[in-house]
């Protein structure tokens, strides 16, 4: 869920210009400056993936780029850190699937 | 595209930052590395550069200003890099380099390494479940992309951090169901007066004003619990709190179980020392928790002479800390180099001695009182993985040990634990304690070792490797 400036104590912030990327298909709408993982955060994805073999569900852990526990697949390429990936107008992203 | 300069300074953060800055006044010419999109590290963590807005949860000001004196002085930033292998090239010092804009490869004389810290790995059943955060991840997500992880919160920890990330959770406007403070020596009249110690060490009007939120609040705050269990099938459905003995090992008989669909655990930190140890540097434990420090001299300097090493990356010690041992790293670093008289160094560490002290009293009692006992190790049963990325279960690492490992890179060469994506960064010191067994001592530990970092340093695209090769 995306903090709203109406109803937190935080300082308020204004997000980059809108943009769309298609999560595992989906259009979605969202800001230049998140990550792919605050965006899956806030479409309902905390199985971001699930492990081979054992198929054991993982989400973002550290949130920082140490863990590589948040690996996604964007634009086609695989084992990316969803956490330290900005978005870009039209990027695909896969996600959640089951092996 | 090759480059190279008299100094290259691994990390951007508040160490990094200061030792630039001082060793270009002196003239020399620096390289400026982070992996992140911005300079500031976690704890000057800024807003994307698309988003606009007050700044006083991130210091922007602070980062910003210290940019722009960057600027007048020969000072490159290598923003969104990171560095995958480094060794010594006759006198120079050869960094492989892998980002957008950055060179392939980078040549320095000296080297300033300031890597920082990542929340302290603690093992129990159900951590690797989706819905578990360390409190570094929430803090980015709320101070960074404004994004909640999750409704009904709860958090568990120790120290300073876990009171920060639980009022800035309130006033973000989600449920926070409960506070543990692990910590069974933190007693609740203390709780106020160490946050103000810590205050003044850090920030006074923050420290209050996070306790006034969560009173305010009325969130329920348990001290000398901890969440011992998540339960849940794909996500976190409830965990289980338990209350700790003097040397935090939970008494199940009293457990509570709590619905909860987020957790956010925060132990403390644990330097970031890869790049030392590939580097050579001698490192040694700090205390029985286990994690390796590089040794320093008193001018920063590890055991490798022209490399020097600042900030949380070299000993937990917070941002201040940070600040004042980067500015010392930069100045021996320009004396070494033959930038600046060693007299001003002297000069400069006579001046600076008082306030190093003093910030790193405050270290030691933060880690006094927040660091967790020896019965915290028994949270993991033998089914928990202990290897996120490889998988390896606390049984595995036992069988190990039993079948005759006794050194970690032994038990990471049976069991595959550390060989995964996060090259250890993760499981290193839960592996280490594992081996070495309850209630080991310092030595003990040292004799286990650590695992030995190997380049690349962290996953990258094969087209990279093959364009390394000489």
């Amino acid at each position: 869920m995306r903090i709203k400036n109406e109803t937190t104590r935080l300082p308020r912030i204004a997000r980059g210009r809108s943009l769309t990327v298609l999560v595992n298909g989906k259009p979605v709408t969202a800001y230049e400056g998140e990550t792919v993982a605050a965006v899956l955060l806030v479409e309902g994805f905390r199985a971001f993936r699930h492990m081979p073999a054992s198929a054991e569900p993982r989400g973002l852990y550290c949130g920082m780029g140490i863990c590589y526990e948040c690996l996604v697949t964007v634009d086609g390429m695989p084992n990316v850190r969803a956490c330290v990936t900005s978005l870009r107008d039209g990027m695909t992203i896969e996600a959640g699937a089951q092996p | 595209m090759n480059a190279s300069s008299d100094l290259a300074i691994i990390g951007a953060g508040p160490a990094g930052l200061a030792a630039a800055l001082a060793a270009a006044k002196a003239g020399v010419s620096v390289v400026l590395i982070d992996s992140a999109p911005r300079p500031g590290g976690q704890y000057f963590k800024q807003l994307p550069a698309s988003f606009s807005g007050s700044d006083s949860l991130t210091h922007q000001g602070e980062v910003r200003q210290i940019t722009e004196a960057l600027a007048h002085h020969n000072v490159t930033l290598l923003m969104d890099t990171v560095v995958w292998d480094c060794h010594q090239d006759e006198s120079d010092w050869l960094l492989y380099l892998f980002g957008t804009t950055a060179p392939k490869r980078l040549r320095a004389r000296s080297i300033v390494a300031a890597p920082g810290a990542y929340d302290r790995p603690v093992a129990f059943p159900g951590w690797t479940l989706p819905g578990v955060f360390t409190t570094g991840a929430v803090q980015n997500l709320i101070k960074s992309q404004r994004v909640l992880p999750g409704k009904d919160i709860v958090v568990s920890g120790t120290g300073p951090l876990t009171l920060a990330v639980a009022a800035n959770l309130v006033k973000a406007g989600a449920n926070v169901r409960a506070l543990l403070e692990a910590s069974p020596i933190v007693k609740p009249k203390t709780l106020s007066s160490l946050t103000a110690m810590w205050a003044q060490w850090a920030r006074l009007r923050e420290g209050l004003d996070y306790v006034s939120t969560l009173l305010s609040a009325r969130v329920p705050v348990r001290i000398g619990w901890a969440v011992v269990e998540a339960r849940g099938r794909q996500e976190v459905e409830e965990v289980v709190i338990a209350p700790l003995g003097d040397d935090w090992r939970p008494d199940k008989t009293r457990q509570q179980v709590m619905a909860a669909d987020t957790l956010v655990v925060g132990y403390g930190f644990t330097p970031n020392t890869d790049i030392t140890r590939l580097l050579g540097c001698r490192h040694a434990r700090r205390h029985a928790r286990g994690e390796h420090i590089p040794w320093r001299d008193r001018d920063m300097q590890t055991s490798v002479p022209g490399v020097f090493a600042a900030g949380d990356g070299a000993g937990i010690g917070g941002s201040e800390l940070a600040r004042l041992e980067g500015h010392l790293a930069g100045c021996a670093a320009a004396v070494y180099l033959g930038r600046m008289p060693r007299l001003e160094l002297e000069r400069l560490r006579v001046s600076d001695t008082a306030r190093l002290a003093r910030e790193r009293r405050f270290a030691a009692a933060l880690d006094r009182l927040f660091t967790p006992g020896s019965g915290f190790d028994t949270l993991a049963d033998d089914n928990t993985v202990i290897c996120r990325c490889e998988q390896v279960r606390l049984r595995e690492i036992q069988a190990a040990v039993a079948s005759g490992a006794r050194t970690a890179n032994e038990v990471k060469g049976l069991t595959r634990a550390g060989m995964g994506n996060c090259q250890g960064r993760i499981c290193g010191s839960l592996v280490a304690r594992a081996i070495a067994g309850a209630g080991a001592t310092t030595e003990e530990l040292d004799s286990v070792g650590s695992f030995t970092p190997r380049p690349p340093l962290v996953p990258l695209p094969l087209t990279v490797l093959a364009e390394a090769l000489p």
